[in-house]
């Protein structure tokens, strides 16, 4: 098929592409994380990520605070609401569950998600809100256009990639957390508290999350159900690149995604981007299923020996 | 030969007992796999349990530490009743295992390794110190200080868990089967190790083997372990002294 | 009451997704969150033909469900292989990919859908009205019911379950687990687009959001809540997700805008509450509301009962246990024995690499009629790789496996069981949430009502095969003296008795060869003269064992013949005794030198 498409669209669709897989890639970071770690189908991601925005919201309209803090504090609350889940919820019932945890855990952040979603829908009504923060301004560089939110967006997610794969790196709390997704039963067996580890990485997390939902907020507007396609592509993107991989590897993962679905536009209409993302997608799943040896070996957890 | 034997164990309440067992009942949830074990381990003493393949040696140190629950029976760990305490509390009291397979983090270099093994110390100097005191032992986990474990061979894998161990500062360590899959010329290297501290050190030891042989070089004293029983305790010379071990197995 | 009346259709059409997806998710635990979408392609043909080409809402349907069944077939082709996480990732990747197509096709309506649908025609009778409606949803409900009902509640359903508990243990035992997901998949979303397009027809409408993932997740709501393998729960389940709204808000009086809101807080909570209090749902599996009406409570397992259990010994041999390696002039006989008989299973030159690690050489094994073999050695010597390569869970990478001169290598593990080659696991595998009875049931061969054909059109002589399965599986448990444990699940069990039953079920397939893969660890001493003693009667039925073991007593109580095997390879033979007294091999088990 031939490009149809001259050099100027082409780059308009390179930087849309990269932007907006910053955002894709910080939310598959936070969700790596924590699936990597701790094992926990956390659906309810989608739920603190429209949480974050929402109290960033509240505290700069409601509590009269200005943009920065808001947003800080709107993360940091959502943080907190994240690693309560896993400690309240997930915890208790994946202990009762044993085996079938997974499924469970499944289950109950499905809920909490669907009541989450609708707790936001109830305090603060189901209409769309503009987020009004700080001025909106529009580059051109290059024949391309993007905003000053793209730049934080994009700065904010590279730097939050960093830090993480640092403190993964070189850190004592890297290495319990590397400890733990690596053998979690070794880690057991040396004294290493896998308990807290969990909840710290739901809290760090959830700042991928609600780092991405502000940026969101403030290019588009808030609204109840803004966290149902992120946490689709939070968890594409950490499947997509492996849940036990660097956090660069994933970013970089949600980077190439979003370039994906940005040049699939110009063969196919702009409906269609979003199916080829989830084509490519089955077929890489139907790829794993095939050479699946090869493939449990690297994602499965081993089976604790007796 | 043939009919188990038990020797009482001396009538001694001397201080240096490290770990003792009462009873031990143990197993997954109601699936019972250890049944009434007793063992005791002294201050700078050896000793083996020896047995086959799931004769139970491996339940029995899993719950000693903690990580399985106790069906019935005590655990007493350095004077103090350690039956129902957690893994976690365990090894800050003093307990170190290190378990057949997997004993590694494969993925993290072997500084961070053997970092991990002292993650519950606060004192950076006091780890300082047994770092310097692992690298001695272990002179190729400096040189090999920044590769991926898993990446190393069996022996220095087993270098890098003993050192990962130590670095807790451990009294009581349990061994599972340390001698799986090496080559002679290294298990007499790292059972030396192991003896040197247990000497020097007053390390208590815990060796869980199928390889007598090997075994018997640095124990003082062997259980032997069959279908989640104790069937035997008896000294290492006499030990040694037996024309054949199959009786046992 | 009209309005009410709809809220009973929508119950009804409802239950009936749910149900489709329980059968797929609750017998066969394999979880979709792809329903809904199968529900769309049931929705969209029926409506697309009939707006385009006048089709009755009827042929619509069934040209939807042949399409979501050769859609559905297709998606469990890599799901096969796939675990739960990525389970859930490829349906929903499928879903999204369904709904994007549908999307994205002009004539489909795009964003807006098919709009507007004739009103369902039923042979003449216009359903307009929501009591138009009751008795055909009704209907069509029982009908999906009562396919699940017959699937899920017969031997094939043993076999879904099984599947479920342990693909493993049940490929083993000679079923051919890819043919039942493949095809439990494809009825399952074709019932779905059936229960889709009843759900377009009563909306008159086919839309992205009506089957959106709101209402996937809905539809799973339902079979969580109303019990997974459990039918009747899933229509209460259907009831009480559908009827919270319109309750709230009649009832309750909460206005219309925040009832919806209530609704969907309400049942979320309460999903994470169900996992966390009663995570088998409101009626777990095999609860039947209409036993328990008539007052037939679930027989209570008293524990202490399987705890105080001390198996009885069958008595065949009462022998010291420590006799067992002196025994000579025993063991020259049996040897003798083993000598004269014939062979039935041989393997030549038999090698697997993994990587740069050999872990089998050049395998030569006889194993004879009416003999016990043995296969022992040191750890980690590759003695259940040798049980994996003769079964065909790794296939050889040279050599050849004969069963009474057929070759094995190239078949699977379920052919290989089928042939006559059965194994037991060192860590037992039982179904653990089945009873023992369907435990050993499942292992019975030429069962008619695994085939779903058969249990379409042949139900007497289903039931007639049941009868015989069932007698056979008691007498089965009956040898292993488990009889009053027919009705316990498996899971509940005693490790000793574990073993019983795991026997039993190796048993119970009549397999001419049976390797038991130390059918004696791990178990308490009184329980392992009970399982010698069995194993010997097996011996004197005229079987074939092998067995790999630790415990060089039961060894030397059980074999007539010893393999050795050190790294891979078998470096000697002959007995017990001949063995344990070489030197050399002393030295290989012990390390001494």
């Amino acid at each position: 098929m031939i490009l149809a498409v001259d050099a100027e669209t082409l780059r308009q669709l390179t930087v849309d592409g990269f932007f907006r897989g910053c955002s894709y890639g910080l939310l598959g970071v936070g969700f790596a994380l924590i699936l990597g770690v701790t094992g926990r189908f956390h659906f309810a991601y989608g739920f603190t990520y429209t949480f974050a925005a929402y109290m960033a919201f509240t505290f700069t309209f409601r509590v009269d605070l200005p943009f920065w803090p808001s947003a800080v504090l709107g993360v940091l609350v959502a943080a907190v609401v994240g690693a309560a889940i896993e400690r309240l919820v997930y915890r208790p019932l994946a202990a009762n569950a044993g085996p079938t945890a997974l499924l469970a855990v499944f289950v109950a952040a499905l809920g909490l998600g669907i009541a989450g979603d609708n707790l936001v829908r109830l305090f603060w009504g189901s209409e769309t809100q503009a987020y009004f923060g700080p001025t909106k301004k529009a580059y051109h560089v290059w024949d391309t256009v993007f905003l000053n939110f793209d730049v934080w967006q994009a700065a904010s997610g590279i730097v939050i990639t960093i830090l993480l794969a640092l403190t993964l790196r070189y850190s004592a709390l890297g290495r319990r957390i590397k400890a733990t997704r690596v053998n979690p039963d070794l880690a057991r067996t040396i004294g290493i508290d896998a308990d807290s580890t969990y909840v710290i990485c739901f809290f760090l997390g959830t700042i991928c999350a609600g780092v991405a939902a502000i940026w969101y907020a403030l290019k588009f507007t808030v609204d109840p159900a803004m966290g149902s396609s992120p946490i689709i592509y939070a968890f594409v993107v950490a499947f997509l690149a492996g849940t036990a991989r660097s956090p660069i590897r994933v970013f970089i993962t949600g980077v190439l995604v979003a370039l994906i679905e940005q040049y699939s536009s110009i063969w196919l209409s702009v409906r269609w981007t979003q199916t080829a993302v989830f084509v490519v997608l089955v077929g890489y799943l139907t790829v794993l299923a095939v050479r699946s040896s090869a493939f449990a070996a690297r994602f499965r957890r081993p089976i604790m020996r007796a | 030969m043939g009919r188990p034997e038990t020797i009482d164990a001396p009538a001694d309440v001397s201080p240096q007992v490290v770990l003792r067992v009462d009873q031990l009942q143990a197993g997954y949830g109601r699936k019972q796999v250890v049944f009434d074990v007793d063992l005791t381990v002294r201050e700078g003493e050896i000793v083996g349990v020896l047995g086959h393949n799931g004769s139970g040696k491996t339940t029995t140190i899993r719950t000693i530490l903690g990580l399985n629950p106790v069906i019935g029976g005590r655990i007493e760990f350095k004077g103090r009743d350690a039956t129902r305490s957690s893994s976690r509390n365990n090894v800050k009291a003093g307990m170190a295992m290190i378990p057949s397979e997997r004993f590694v983090f494969a993925d993290l270099s072997v500084d961070d390794n053997l970092l991990l093994g002292a993650a519950n110390d606060p004192d950076p100097e006091r780890r300082a110190r047994r770092l310097q005191l692992v690298r001695d032992l272990f002179p190729i986990l400096v040189e090999r200080a920044g590769q991926s474990a898993g990446t190393m061979s069996g022996g220095q894998q087993r270098m890098v868990s003993l050192g990962t161990a130590l670095m807790a500062s451990p009294t009581l360590l349990m061994l599972d089967e340390p001698s799986l899959g090496l080559a002679p010329a290294v298990v007499h290297q790292i059972f030396d190790t192991v003896r040197r501290l247990a000497d020097e050190e007053g390390l208590a030891v815990l060796l869980l083997e199928q390889n007598v042989g090997q075994a018997l070089r640095i124990v003082d004293r062997v259980y032997v372990m069959r279908s989640g029983r104790v069937i035997l305790e008896e000294s290492a010379d006499e030990m040694r002294n037996r024309d054949s071990y199959w009786e046992l197995f | 009451m009209e309005l009410w009346l709809n809220y009973l259709d929508q119950v009804l059409i409802y239950a009936t997704l749910a149900l489709s997806l329980n059968l797929l998710l609750g017998y066969a635990g394999q979880v979709s969150v792809a329903h809904a979408s199968f529900g769309a392609i049931g929705g969209y043909a029926m409506g697309y033909l009939s707006l385009t080409h006048n089709w009755n809402f009827l042929f619509g349907t069934v040209i939807g469900m042949a399409l979501a069944f050769v859609i559905g077939s297709i998606v469990a082709l890599p799901a096969l292989k796939l675990t739960v996480e990525y389970l859930i990732l490829l349906t929903l990747a499928v879903s999204s990919v369904i709904l994007g197509l549908l999307i994205a096709t002009p004539s489909m309506g795009g964003t807006f859908g098919l709009i507007g649908l004739p009103t369902a025609n039923l042979f003449g009778w216009h359903l307009r009205e929501p009591h138009d409606w009751v008795l055909p949803s009704l209907v069509a409900m029982l009908i999906v019911y009562a396919i699940c009902h017959r699937i899920g509640e017969s031997p094939t359903g043993r076999v879904l379950k099984g599947i479920r508990e342990d693909p493993i243990s049940t490929q083993a035992l000679g079923k051919n687990v890819f043919g039942y997901k493949v095809a439990v998949f494809g009825i399952s979303s074709a019932l779905a687009a059936f229960a889709g397009a009843l759900l377009a027809a009563w909306l008159q409408l086919a839309t992205p959001s009506v089957y959106g993932f709101a209402f996937a997740l809905t539809i799973f709501a339902i079979v969580i809540f109303g019990g997974m393998g459990n039918l009747t729960g899933t229509v209460l389940g259907a009831a009480v997700v559908v009827l919270l709204e319109p309750v709230l808000r009649r009832v309750v009086k909460i206005e219309a805008a925040r009832a919806s809101i209530v609704q969907l807080i309400v049942y979320g909570l309460a999903l994470a509450v169900l996992m966390r209090v009663r995570p088998q749902g409101a009626l777990p599996e095999g609860f039947s509301i209409w036993r328990w009406l008539r007052g037939e409570r679930a027989r209570r397992h008293r524990i202490e009962m399987v705890e105080g259990w001390v198996p009885k010994s069958i008595g065949v041999h009462e022998r010291a246990q420590a006799e067992g390696v002196d025994d000579v002039s025993d063991e020259i006989d049996r040897h003798r024995k083993w000598l004269d008989a014939p062979v039935v299973l041989e393997t030549s030159g038999v090698g697997k690499r993994f990587g740069g690690i050999v872990a089998a050489n050049d395998l030569h094994i006889e194993l004879r009629r009416g003999t016990i073999a043995a296969l022992v050695g040191p750890n980690g010597a590759g003695k259940t790789t040798v049980f994996n390569l003769l079964t065909g869970a790794i296939a050889p990478d040279a050599g050849s496996v004969k069963l009474n001169g057929e070759e094995l290598v190239g078949l699977n593990p379920a052919q290989v069981a089928r042939k006559g080659l059965v194994r037991s696991f060192q860590d037992v595998r039982l179904f653990n949430r089945l009873s023992c009875l369907q435990n050993v049931m499942m292992a019975v061969q030429h069962q008619a009502g695994e085939n779903f054909a058969t249990l379409a059109f042949a139900h007497r002589r289903v039931v007639a095969v049941e009868e015989k399965t069932r007698t056979a599986a008691m007498d089965w448990l009956g040898f292993v003296g488990m009889t009053d444990f027919a009705d316990v699940p498996a899971g509940a069990l005693s490790y000793g008795q574990t073993k019983l039953v795991s026997l039993a079920r190796v048993l119970a397939t009549e397999a001419e060869v049976l390797l038991l893969d130390e059918p004696a660890s791990g178990i308490d001493t009184r329980w392992v003269d009970t399982i010698l003693d069995l194993i010997e009667t097996v011996r004197e039925q005229g079987r074939t064992v092998c067995v790999v073991e630790h415990n060089l007593h039961v060894v030397g109580r059980l074999a007539d013949h010893t393999y050795f095997m050190e790294l891979g390879e078998i470096t000697a033979a002959g007995t017990i005794a001949e063995l344990t007294n070489t030197p050399r091999l002393a030295e290989a088990y012990f390390g001494t030198s």
